[in-house]
């Protein structure tokens, strides 16, 4: 506790020694985001992480990110903008995910919290079981916590039942939580058991700058329906697998173009090789981000067969590259685009099916806005800074809230989450405790460096970047 | 000629001397401390003891005259190999750089990098054990590429300096380096 007193001295000394009216308005953060994926795996989580860290340091704010080691790439990186990333050598189990055993990673995240003063510990993913130790041991800490949810889980199954047991114990003393869509709000509330007042939503973004339209890519004399998404069973290739035949008899004129790649691709091939449709289905396998764009522009229309999504990032992009989103009515859906923009069906064959139809038809018609028109709309629905700003305003609100103390911790986690669960944790919470007390008296805070800050109000980086400006 | 105490990272004070040769040529040693009489005796005594517990049940005596051997030889060990008791860094300007470490036992290893194979000095960051802590290292020249760093050559590796005393010493480095390119 002593520690989180010590870091709030520093941070108000420092905002004195800042002549800038604005940072007396929104004080500045030093926030580290805690996930188990980061660059250079590639997804939605990591791509998030990235670009809110890239708005929080525009600004102001200091951001670091922790994550474990991806093969040889292990230590500290600088990224654009001096974002400083550790990657932390941690034993990974299984999915790009670490081992939990709920200490071992202790000694090193808080070397990074005590040499960083970090003030917001902000964890990613539900997945993560670096994400769910980091605020486990932020708390023992005495640092504020924010978690930020990107998946639906299910309730019935063994697996989505021990993680939710996971997630009450690991969401009840947080501070703040975060989900993408009311869809994934509700299910989180539901799972973790939480009070919805401390669950805010805020959604993702695309870049709109990435995803222009440009129609002259289009083939005239044909209609292709581009679907881009990882080949698994979450992402309904089945259904897809059904839809192909149907359509391609209906429509001599109907191609498709997929993108991406999984273990249901197998799914795919079966039916290319049945119907002999290899001139019409074209697998493109895996494509980086940087390519769907180019693959997005040749379609006509956008097709999304998820059978649970939390927030689609992909019709957001289809529809920003100015094509007509088809997609299954489930999970965050149905929030995410203007009600003219998208055709949802039921997560049928038949359902689907009746609404591209209904799509083709129109398409044949020529009743559709323009994808430029489509694009401009789309544009300003969901932006990076928009999600920045509105992050800043949950880390605004907690850093005035109080951690519990380890008496209260104990209660919470009691009441919370059951009488053997609860219990159990909370004797893991205290032997946290105990260990965090053996490390301080191991390697005291004071015998560890301050780093040399890039990012935040006195960052070096920002500091020759706006030096720099006047010149150019 | 200058004498100032600093810590390393695990809170020990070591002692950083700066000696200005001439105007591009400049020394820096830095002096850990002296192996205390009051870990020798910890150390030997606790082998000691569990020698003697072992005898006492054994009613072996090769087991506590191994014991005195362990501790004559792990000594003998400790002070060759391991305890080191200065290391010092010699910048000569537009030559190179000479680094070597001399051990308790006066053993001493000398490494010379020649000027056109540095390409910079720099302090990093780097996770070591369960510390992240700054270090200073000499980045050399990729022959083949001339932007590109081929190795990296730590200094100070067994005295571990924290950042204020690695900050002075680069700042005088560089001092040296930026007149000679």
């Amino acid at each position: 506790m002593g520690q989180r007193k010590k870091v709030g001295a520093v941070k108000t000394s420092s905002s004195e020694n800042d002549t800038g009216e604005a940072s007396k308005v929104s004080p500045k953060h030093n926030i580290c985001m805690v996930s188990d994926f980061f660059y250079p795996n590639m997804g939605g989580v990591e791509s998030h992480i990235y670009q809110l860290s890239q708005c929080l340091i525009e600004k102001g704010h200091k951001v670091v990110i922790a994550t474990h080691a991806y093969g040889r790439r292990k230590g500290v990186r600088y990224l654009t903008n001096g974002l400083k990333v550790y990657y932390l050598p941690l034993q990974v189990m299984y999915n790009q995910s670490t081992a939990t055993t709920c200490f071992h990673s202790l000694p090193l995240l808080r070397c990074v919290f005590v040499r960083e003063r970090i003030t917001v510990v902000h964890a990613h993913s539900s997945f993560s079981a670096m994400a769910h130790d980091a605020l486990f041991h932020a708390k023992t800490m005495g640092l504020n916590t924010v978690f930020t949810d990107h998946s639906l889980f299910g309730f019935a199954d063994v697996s989505s039942v021990l993680t939710n047991k996971l997630l009450t114990v690991s969401l009840c003393d947080t501070n703040h939580i975060v989900c993408v869509s009311y869809t994934s709000k509700e299910n989180t509330v539901l799972r973790a058991a939480l009070n919805p007042e401390i669950v805010s939503v805020i959604p993702n973004a695309v870049d709109p700058t990435d995803f222009t339209p440009d129609p002259s890519q289009r083939p005239t004399d044909r209609i292709t329906i581009v679907v881009i998404s990882r080949l698994v069973y979450r992402k309904g290739i089945d259904l897809l697998g059904g839809i192909i035949p149907e359509l391609c008899l209906k429509h001599p004129d109907l191609h498709f173009l997929i993108g991406g790649e999984g273990p249901k691709r197998i799914v795919l091939e079966e039916v290319r090789e049945k119907y002999q449709l290899h001139d019409r289905v074209r697998l493109l396998g895996a494509l980086e981000h940087k390519d769907v764009r180019g693959v997005l522009v040749q379609g006509h229309i956008f097709l999304n067969t998820s059978l649970t999504e939390a927030f689609c990032m992909a019709i957001v992009e289809g529809a920003s590259c100015g094509l007509q989103v088809v997609s299954t009515r489930v999970g965050g859906i149905p929030e995410v685009l203007p009600e003219d923009l998208i055709t949802l069906c039921e997560p049928t064959v038949s359902s689907l099916c009746k609404g591209l139809e209904k799509v083709i038809a129109k398409q044949r018609s020529g009743s559709f806005p323009s994808p430029n028109s489509t694009h401009a709309r789309v544009k300003n629905l969901y932006t990076w800074r928009n999600v920045a700003e509105r992050t800043e305003k949950v880390y605004d609100r907690v850093a005035g809230e109080e951690v519990l103390p380890l008496e209260k911790r104990l209660w919470r986690l009691r009441s919370h989450c059951g009488p053997v669960a609860g219990s159990i944790f909370a004797f893991v919470a205290v032997l946290d405790f105990l260990f965090l007390l053996l490390l301080q008296w191991l390697v005291p805070d004071r015998h560890m460096d301050f780093a040399v800050d890039a990012t935040g109000p006195n960052g070096l980086w920002v500091k020759k970047r706006q030096k720099s400006e006047p010149g150019c | 000629m200058e004498d100032e105490s600093f810590c390393n990272i695990s809170g020990k004070p070591i002692s950083l001397d700066c000696q200005s040769h001439s105007s591009f040529c400049r020394e820096f040693t830095v002096s850990t401390p002296k192996i205390s009489i009051g870990k020798v005796m910890v150390y030997t005594c606790s082998v000691w003891l569990f020698a003697y517990t072992v005898f006492f049940f054994t009613q072996n005596t090769a087991v506590l005259s191994s014991a005195i051997l362990i501790t004559l030889v792990g000594m003998m060990l400790h002070i060759h190999f391991v305890k080191v008791d200065h290391e010092s860094l010699l910048v000569i300007g537009s030559l190179g750089i000479q680094v070597s470490s001399s051990y308790a036992s006066g053993r001493e290893v000398t490494t010379f990098i020649e000027m056109s194979k540095i390409k910079d000095i720099v302090i990093n960051e780097a996770v070591y054990l369960h510390q992240i802590i700054y270090y200073l290292c000499v980045l050399l020249r990729d022959p083949s590429e001339p932007h590109g760093v081929s190795s990296v050559v730590t200094l100070f590796q067994s005295s571990k300096p924290r950042l204020n005393c690695l900050v002075k010493i680069y700042k005088s480095c560089q001092e040296i380096l930026s007149t000679c390119k």
